[in-house]
């Protein structure tokens, strides 16, 4: 039985053993337990202007979003600066 | 213990706490502790561990709880009944100088049977900067009288030596002196109605209900955290100070009934006065964990067991000896709070049970602006803008996060009227609203901050100054959940009314916004600036963190938010996949195609590897 662990990836039982998946898709990204996101596509944007006119900070700072390979679901979001490794979560099956 | 006395009991425990919240703020003649709610009142054990944390700002109850320990240790064979104890050091427990805890043992048959603690943000603590907050200072020497406990009452009497020495020592004695009284009597309150509940039920009755709670809530919490899902989950905060950046890493990691806070990777303590001791952390992180994981649960001892905290010392959340901390309820502390509120967040989200009780992080760039001069009746007037108490809610898996809806780590938080604050310094506001588009995007939006204008009226000095701890104008704080983004950070700006070509001053009276401010703008974070003549103060506000795939979106909601001015019609377009007609009607067809192309291009990108 699939398990959603956030809003849009679940945990997902395959013959090859329990995956993190796309909640949309099905497509499964990474062994349960272990990061996902280097499996993902990733977008980077200035996180200044990125929701609207309001957000006037730091040019520098990037809005990292990782989307489904398949189809293109937003997976997460996380704001980081140039060079900073991914936060990794990792949920247990 | 029969389970109707034990109700009751743990029922009359919260209203001694009620009661005493409330004499407090009744004594009490400052804003930031009746507007703001920058308070809190806790019942302790007689070992001065946790009994019954109390409402108010929620990084205290942990740190209060050091504190009676501290005195404790420090005053052994010495503890009378009627004493009352100050402590504001941060190295010893306190968060910093200017939020004093004065703790009271409650004795009963001349045997120590509990502390009450509280604290409120007093009026000013002598530091190089009015109000507490001091950004100036570079040690904890600047930052006021740092006490690691004394005996401000014996026995019933108030050492008047001690108290005038501490008045000698900070502006406006006169308002530090009402900020103390009223912590005095919100002890005795507290004191007293312990003492009925015992006269009642008898010490031993109460005593045995007092060790079952804290074992009841440990018992609960662990129950929850094994119903919760193992794992790791980590968050980011960075802090601005005049161009340098502080960074708090958190990887929490939940095994079995445990959880575990490791803030390695923090970057080293600044010579800023965003640092934060040990004792802060651990009120930082469990601030947001009491609400979000113990929502049904006393707050007590109990709840901490199951808790550690790993905080290298020497970093920002670790800080030693004398690196400054003035700042840090609004500095590192925030953002253990923050990062605890993203981790614990994601952790529910990953819980099909407990999904619901996810959140974004709510108003994580929490600010101080102070204003200090002298007001329009001639006096001298220190007082922080409550606005930064007004907050953003962040979003939730299944709703918008509240606009202006406060902020975690205080549950009773909230502002000031505008005209209450215009009485009390000589100031007019221009406008104070809702920020479009401030709230994080997504599903469930991020709750909107705010934005005001402040310039000065009635000055018989013809204006004042104003200290600013504004770190979180270079970056977004309040992290999203589950793909939804940070909200807005905040922005500072002084707007120098005085400097027109033809050296008369510009009246910004009429702006609307700050597009339409006269003069020239700075953008200003960290100091003192000063508010004179026609200058205006604009500030802004964070929004909380939002939910989910912002192209998942009602697009029905999308337009009530552009209707309301909530978000947008650009953001609309460019962040929501929203088209809209020139008469603001959705364009379903064109919204839908719109939605498809935004997210075949993220398709179209790199591996994120």
């Amino acid at each position: 039985m699939n398990r959603p662990i956030a809003a849009n990836l679940e945990i997902r039982a395959t013959k090859d053993g329990d995956r993190i998946a796309c909640r949309g898709c099905g497509h499964a990204l990474a062994p349960a337990g272990q990061p996902w996101k280097r499996h993902a596509v990733l977008r980077e944007m200035s996180m200044n202007g990125a929701g609207g006119k309001a957000y006037t900070g730091e040019r520098e700072a990037l809005l990292r979003q990782f989307g489904c390979p398949k189809c293109g679901a937003l997976l997460d979001s996380e704001m980081a600066l140039p060079g900073e490794p991914f936060l990794d979560d990792i949920v247990h099956a | 213990m029969d389970p109707i006395t034990f109700s009751i009991i743990r029922h009359r425990l919260f209203r001694v706490v009620d009661e005493a919240v409330i004499t407090l703020k009744h004594v009490s003649g400052s804003a930031i502790t009746n507007e703001g709610h920058d308070l809190m009142v806790s019942l302790y054990r007689a070992d001065g561990s946790l009994l019954m944390g109390g409402v108010g700002f929620l990084h205290h109850l942990t740190s209060a709880a050091e504190a009676c320990k501290a005195i404790i240790r420090r005053f052994k064979g010495q503890i009378n009944e009627g004493d009352v104890y100050l402590l504001n050091d941060p190295y010893t427990a306190a968060l910093h100088t200017s939020d004093i805890y004065l703790v009271a043992p409650i004795h009963y048959e001349g045997k120590l049977v509990a502390w009450s603690a509280c604290f409120v943000h007093v009026y000013d603590i002598g530091a190089m900067n009015p109000g507490g907050f001091s950004p100036d200072s570079q040690d904890i020497y600047t930052e006021g009288i740092s006490s690691p406990g004394l005996k401000l009452v014996d026995r019933g009497e108030i050492r008047q030596d001690v108290l005038d020495t501490l008045l000698n020592m900070v502006r406006s004695p006169e308002m530090v002196t009402l900020d103390i009284r009223s912590m005095i009597a919100c002890n005795n309150v507290a004191k007293d109605r312990m003492l009925a509940l015992i006269r009642k039920y008898g010490y031993p009755t109460v005593d045995e209900a007092c060790a079952t709670l804290i074992e009841q809530s440990e018992k609960l919490l662990r129950a929850r955290l094994s119903e919760l899902p193992d794992g790791q989950w980590q968050s980011r905060q960075y802090m601005d100070v005049k161009g340098e950046t502080a960074k708090v890493c958190l990887t929490m990691t939940k095994k079995a009934d445990t959880l575990t806070f490791d803030f390695t990777g923090s970057s080293p303590q600044s010579k800023y006065a965003l640092n934060c001791t040990k004792w802060a952390s651990l009120g930082g992180l469990f601030a947001p964990l009491f609400p979000l994981l113990c929502y049904d649960i006393t707050w007590n001892e109990g709840v901490i067991r199951p808790i550690t905290m790993i905080a290298p010392e020497g970093t920002v959340v670790n800080c030693t000896r004398p690196a400054p901390v003035s700042v840090a309820t609004v500095g590192a502390i925030q953002s253990v709070n923050n990062a605890a509120c993203a981790t614990i967040g994601k952790m529910l989200a990953a819980s099909e049970k407990y999904r619901k009780e996810a959140t974004a992080v709510w108003h994580a760039n929490h600010f101080a602006v102070f204003m200090f001069g002298t007001n329009q009746r001639g006096g001298l007037a220190i007082g922080i803008l409550t606005e930064t108490f007004a907050g953003a809610g962040g979003a939730r898996t299944f709703a918008d996060g509240v606009d202006v809806g406060g902020e975690i780590p205080n549950p009773i938080s909230r502002m000031a009227n505008v005209e209450t604050m215009e009485s009390t310094f000589p100031l007019r506001y221009l406008f104070r609203r809702r920020l479009a588009d401030s709230g994080g995007p997504g599903q469930y939006r991020g709750g909107l901050g705010m934005e005001i204008a402040l310039t000065p009226h009635d000055a018989p000095d013809g204006g004042l100054h104003y200290v600013v701890s504004g770190k979180g104008a270079k970056y977004s704080m309040s992290e999203g959940l589950g793909g939804g983004y940070p909200g807005a950070p905040n922005r500072y700006v002084w707007v120098h009314n005085n400097e027109s070509s033809d050296k008369r001053n510009i009246d910004p009276s009429f702006a609307l916004s700050l597009d339409e401010m006269p003069g020239r703008t700075e953008d200003i974070s960290w100091g003192v600036f000063p508010l004179m003549g026609k200058d205006t103060l604009y500030v802004a506000w964070n929004g909380g963190g939002g939910f989910g795939d912002p192209l998942e979106r009602d697009p029905e909601q999308v337009r009530v938010d552009v209707d309301g001015r909530f978000v947008t019609r650009e953001a609309a377009r460019k962040v929501y996949g929203v088209v809209t007609d020139a008469k603001g009607i959705v364009d379903l067809a064109a919204t839908k195609s719109l939605r498809q192309e935004m997210r075949a291009a993220r398709i179209d990108r790199r591996a994120a590897e």
